[in-house]
């Protein structure tokens, strides 16, 4: 048997060593966690557009995707009554720690693409699912009414089910030339079970997931209307 | 009701066992008798009800930017984890054998087993990439505890029936356990549509 | 007690560097004695990511460090770990390695590590990198070690690929991410246009986790039904 002091000895020792070798692996790969990190961010924002962007978005090297991001892409970070915040890099707005604050004291993250089509003006929403969050970018063409693309993430929704939002692009890719106004007025884009009928607002369901299009129509419903007043404003100001 | 909603989901929908297969191993092993059954199940309880709270205190006190340290120490979160649940369980080992013989000599031998019961790891790895508060953790550990004993009481339950069904020989035994631990995920996954949240919203 | 160690080191020397001993250490746990079908370890923490290839190839590899290196360094500390501790022990260097893992596939395949999220961490209660420690580390050499961890490591990523090979082609039609059944225009052959090879659509049930126990189950009564000696006599 071995004795007190050894067993002490030899655990402080241990986890000595174990500590001071993951704290500099942590500190020697920080670097490259924060660089994926970025790309992974860019390359979701830039999903929604992805027929868009000059060259195939899964084959295109990490700089790349960073360069195009700095060049190309404007950033806008808007306040609860739409007003522009100054300084602000939409980059650095999460929306899932928005969602905890009061309505009034939200910042909403606006990404405007200057591609060789025109302007993409990318917008970030979020919402329920069935299980857990969904989430959104949909991207508005130079009219701001015309719906160019769509991409969509979640938490946990059923896999085959609810999950197709993401995992099957023929969901994303129906919403391309929706409007989100009529004569002005605005109505969205809604999802709906059983076949799509108005072919500018509606698309179909996922069928036996029938929760999450709900959420995700209520998510595109709610989540743009929160950026009514900046589409109105950059309106008049064309 | 956020509460509710969350023990509905970890005991029932998002089971340990049947939808994640977290806690496999001894799930298969122990689940020969209903008895030993509900003895490992209780234990599973007693633990995550202990080791969660526990871990969300660490993983927020200590490994988190707010924490005394005032640094990102999350790199350390699995041995920190793993060392307050291997040491949560030696010491209710020991307070179980002082204090009550007669809960010790049932759960006893079980208790050592659970150190590396991969549900009460996963648990609180869940706990933190779901970003629960003090209060829905503690719900969380009792939820996902009660659905990992539930789920290897009523597997138990199955397999002493079935010691008495003609299965082909090389199904016997593991072969069958597995798929009846299919089946019952399947049937699991009908109470899915069931979101008290929006039902009381409405 | 000290002449027992020398007779044991001479011993030692005396045996190949890769003997019969030796490769019985690396391909037993690929059939025989699998640490999945046969010893029944470790099925927890991975399953639920066998949907797809990918994620789970890389989990095997993570595995097979694990095992490999987690069994080096018991084998190597065996003789000092008070036997008190000997869990905490090992949970340590389990972790710790668990983390390298966890720490190098965030920074080079941040993807990857998104999709597996806490299933990288449950590598550490995998019941097989502790059982390994447990009945083979404590007890042998460094080497002999080494391979008996790399070779239970590959005989739980067999089982894992062919799970994730199977989900993948019935429940996506497809194996990597690489289109085989199913209709598609991204490849050679344009199936969405020819109908006889797009008539496939995909099976929502292997995308389940269900049906990752229902193949191991049926991985094993396939095994067990060819290889006599396994099948469960109770």
């Amino acid at each position: 048997m071995y004795s007190n002091k050894y067993i002490t000895v030899y655990t402080v020792i241990m986890t000595l060593i174990v500590s001071v070798i993951l704290a500099f692996l942590v500190t020697g790969l920080k670097p490259y966690h924060d660089s994926s990190e970025a790309v992974f961010k860019k390359k979701d924002i830039m999903g929604a557009i992805a027929d868009q962007i000059p060259s195939d978005l899964k084959s295109m090297p990490d700089d790349q995707i960073l360069k195009l991001f700095t060049d190309k892409f404007e950033q806008v970070v808007l306040d609860a009554n739409g007003q522009q915040v100054d300084g602000a890099m939409a980059e650095k707005v999460d929306m899932a720690a928005e969602e905890k604050k009061p309505e009034a004291e939200r910042k909403y993250p606006v990404f405007v693409y200057n591609g060789d089509k025109g302007k993409v003006y990318l917008l970030s929403v979020r919402g329920n699912g069935l299980w857990d969050k969904i989430w959104g970018y949909i991207a508005l063409g130079e009219d701001l009414n015309t719906v160019v693309g769509v991409s969509f993430g979640h938490v946990s929704e059923t896999p085959g089910l609810g999950a197709e939002i993401k995992d099957n692009p023929n969901f994303p890719a129906q919403f391309k030339g929706k409007k989100i106004f009529q004569d002005g007025q605005y109505v969205s884009v809604a999802v709906v079970k059983g076949g799509a009928k108005n072919p500018d607002h509606e698309v179909d369901a996922i069928s036996g997931a029938t929760i999450t299009s709900v959420g995700v129509s209520d998510m595109l419903q709610k989540g743009l209307k929160a950026y009514l007043p900046y589409i109105e404003s950059l309106k008049t100001a064309n | 009701m956020e509460l509710f909603n969350i023990f509905l989901k970890s005991a029932f929908i998002e089971n340990m066992v049947l939808s994640y297969f977290l806690g496999m191993c001894s799930f298969l092993a122990v689940s020969k008798s209903v008895k030993t059954a509900i003895g490992l199940g209780a234990a599973v309880i007693f633990v995550l009800v202990l080791t969660i709270p526990i871990n969300w205190v660490v993983s927020e006190m200590v490994l988190g930017p707010n924490g005394i340290f005032h640094t990102d120490l999350t790199f350390l979160r699995f041995i920190l984890f793993i060392a307050s649940i291997a040491a949560s369980v030696q010491l209710v080992e020991m307070a179980v054998e002082k204090y009550s013989p007669a809960l010790y000599n049932a759960l006893g031998i079980f208790l050592p087993l659970i150190t590396v019961n991969c549900a009460i790891l996963g648990a609180a790895l869940f706990m933190v990439a779901r970003e629960y508060n003090f209060a829905e953790s503690v719900v969380y550990g009792v939820g996902s505890g009660f659905g990992w004993a539930l789920a290897i009481v009523a597997m138990a339950a199955i397999r002493e029936k079935i010691r008495y069904s003609n299965i082909p020989a090389p199904l016997r035994g593991l072969g069958i356990a597995f798929i009846l631990t299919g089946l019952m995920g399947l049937a699991f996954m009908s109470l899915m549509g069931i979101n008290p949240a929006t039902y009381f919203q409405q | 007690m000290a002449d027992a160690n020398v007779k044991a080191a001479a011993l030692e020397e005396k045996e190949p560097f890769f003997g019969k001993k030796e490769r019985k250490a690396l391909s037993d746990p690929l059939n025989d004695n699998n640490p999945i079908t046969v010893q029944v370890l470790g099925i927890c923490s991975a399953l639920a990511v066998t949907t797809m290839v990918k994620p789970a190839f890389i989990m095997a590899l993570s595995v097979i460090f694990v095992t490999a290196f987690s069994n080096l360094a018991i084998a190597l500390l065996r003789k000092g770990i008070p036997k008190q501790i000997r869990m905490i022990v090992q949970l340590v260097v389990i972790a710790f390695l668990v983390t390298v893992v966890e720490q190098v596939l965030k920074a080079f395949n941040y993807e990857t590590w998104k999709q597996l999220s806490v299933f990288i961490g449950l590598i550490i209660t995998n019941c097989i990198v502790m059982g390994r420690l447990e009945a083979y580390a404590m007890a042998n050499t460094p080497w002999r070690s080494f391979l008996d961890g790399i070779g239970n490591g590959a005989g739980y990523g067999v089982i894992l690929l062919a799970v994730a090979v199977i989900r993948e082609l019935f429940g996506r039609g497809s194996v990597a991410g690489f289109k085989i059944i199913g209709s598609t225009n991204e490849f050679l052959l344009n199936t969405s246009q020819i109908s006889w090879l797009g008539w496939y659509q995909n099976n929502g049930l292997m995308v389940l986790p269900a049906s990752a126990i229902f193949l191991i189950g049926i991985i094993i009564w396939l095994q067990r039904a060819s290889n006599k000696k396994l099948v469960d006599v109770s």
